[in-house]
């Protein structure tokens, strides 16, 4: 799929080096454009919107952000641990965002199964439904994610 | 084809109008030389005009902490500009509270040098020097952190508490290069080399540099010392508490007053997750076995049974509840993160310490 020029100086912000070391977009090769529309195609067949999940995702890491570093349960089933860093970084989509380098991990307790998620993954999933490239180290598959969440 | 051509019409005037600016700027914002007058009058610069104040300071050897490279995504390199700089520009706005815009703080990487101007400066800046090291000694700590052991060209004098700045080189597909901040873990008495605590960032643009690329007896290029994270009153005892790559600090100001004979009790805290997140501890226990005034309490919150673990157990904040009863003559300092210290400022208020002995340094 053709991409407009705004989309490509975008899809070019986040290849790796710009603003983290590895990109945004792993070893996806479809282009920005594709990703968005696969990914926001699965959320809306699974019935619930950009906002709703980075609600979620929001309030999971709220409880982490009671004490850092640390692991806290979230309920009977799941603990969090939210790790800070020295810094912000800016969204890649030129929004004038810049979000806290934190990293959220919610953990299922008896499986171990777990996710882990950026302060800028909830941005960008939040405003512009972007879950990253497959193969990225930040990439949330929204399937799994939405089935994680619930 | 009307979207198309809507399309690349507007590309193209935009891409015009950029070209036209660019030119103009060339051709017009021609500012010739500007000088900058230091602390009124005790150092004065003459610079070309059209550099940003951070870029022309560190080119006249005057380095302003900075760990984004200019890009207003620290909000480290502020500095007091009195006269010349210009509106406060919006990148500016995030990282400045009400006090600092009234006294004319501004971010010293988005000033744009137009005209003379009158700044200030913290005196310390003027000590702030270059080093090139070679690096002596990798050593992992943990999973996640390694200690460095940089020899220095020449000899550095620091406070416990300060830290330095790490520059990198391009690698791999990072072509720009960065500055990042790490403490000093070392004694200050040692001025021949210096110690950092390097603690990976996921994805990070300098992390991934030092823990990836940086090998023994490569040189890397330092600036520093920095930072006000430091103890002044050597009267009163300390509750120290660290979290993560914060026990850096803590380390080189618990040898520094140890090596300096300061007897008052000094309690350090310091919280991990599992024991894999532990580093130094053996060496923190064998100084408190040493030292009757110096309590270490290491704490895991999330210790797993195979950690074994015996030590304190829970959130940092209820250790330092359980075991620091009476907090007359001590003060706080706290390093880690901005979370893990607010909490801990909030159990070192219950116990009756004042926020004004209260220190700390969030990264």
């Amino acid at each position: 799929m053709k991409q407009t020029a705004n989309m490509l100086s975008i899809q070019e912000m986040m290849q790796a080096g710009k603003l983290t070391a590895e990109g945004f977009l792993g070893t996806d090769t479809r282009n920005l454009t594709e990703i968005l529309l696969a990914d926001q195609a699965v959320v809306n067949e699974l019935g619930l919107t950009f906002k709703e999940i980075a609600d979620k995702m929001q309030a999971i890491t709220d409880i982490g952000l009671k004490m850092t570093e640390a692991v806290l349960p979230v309920n009977e089933e799941f603990a969090v641990q939210v790790d800070e860093y020295m810094g912000f970084i800016p969204c890649p989509f030129a929004d004038n965002y810049q979000a806290a380098k934190r990293n959220t991990l919610l953990k299922n307790r008896r499986t171990g199964a777990a996710v882990h998620w950026s302060d800028l993954n909830i941005h960008m999933i939040r405003e512009h439904g972007f879950f990253e490239g497959v193969g990225s180290y930040f990439r949330l598959d929204p399937a799994y994610l939405i089935s994680f969440l619930k | 084809m009307e979207i198309f051509i809507t399309v690349a019409s507007v590309s193209g005037i935009s891409t015009i109008l950029t070209i036209l600016i660019i030119i103009s700027e060339r051709l017009f914002n021609n500012y010739g030389t500007c000088s900058i007058d230091i602390n009124d009058g005790a150092k004065k610069l003459d610079v070309e005009g059209g550099s940003t104040l951070l870029s022309a300071l560190a080119e006249n050897k005057i380095f302003i902490p900075s760990a984004c490279g200019g890009k207003a995504t620290c909000g480290l390199c502020k500095l007091r500009v009195l006269d010349g700089a210009g509106p406060l520009l919006p990148t500016e706005e995030p990282y400045l509270n009400a006090e600092e815009k009234a006294n004319h703080t501004r971010l010293s990487c988005q000033v744009k040098i137009k005209k003379n101007l009158k700044i200030v400066i913290p005196e310390e800046f003027f000590l702030v020097q270059e080093y090139k090291t070679t690096v002596a000694k990798i050593d992992r700590k943990t999973h996640d952190i390694l200690e460095y052991n940089f020899k220095l060209d020449k000899p550095i004098t620091f406070k416990a508490g300060q830290y330095m700045q790490v520059k990198t080189k391009p690698y791999g597909k990072v072509k720009e290069v960065v500055w990042r901040a790490y403490s000093i873990s070392s004694n200050p008495s040692t001025h021949d080399a210096v110690e950092l605590i390097v603690r990976r960032v996921p994805q990070g643009i300098c992390t991934t540099y030092m823990h990836d690329h940086v090998k023994e007896g490569d040189i890397v290029e330092l600036t520093g010392p920095y930072g006000d994270f430091y103890p002044r009153d050597t009267a009163s005892g300390y509750v120290m508490i660290a979290g993560g790559s914060g026990l850096a600090p803590m380390k080189a100001i618990i040898l520094d007053m140890l090596e300096r004979g300061i007897d008052k009790q000094m309690y350090l805290f310091f919280g991990a997750v599992t024991k894999k997140d532990l580093y130094y501890v053996e060496y923190l226990q064998e100084l408190a076995d040493k030292h009757a005034n110096f309590h270490f309490i290491p704490a895991l919150s999330g210790a797993l049974p195979e950690d074994n673990w015996t030590g304190e157990k829970g959130l940092i904040t209820e250790a330092v509840d359980r075991n620091v009863q009476d907090i007359t003559g001590l003060h706080g300092l706290l390093c880690g993160s901005p979370g893990m210290i607010n909490a801990c400022i909030q159990v070192l208020k219950k116990k009756g310490m004042t926020d004004d002995i209260i220190f700390y340094d969030k990264f």
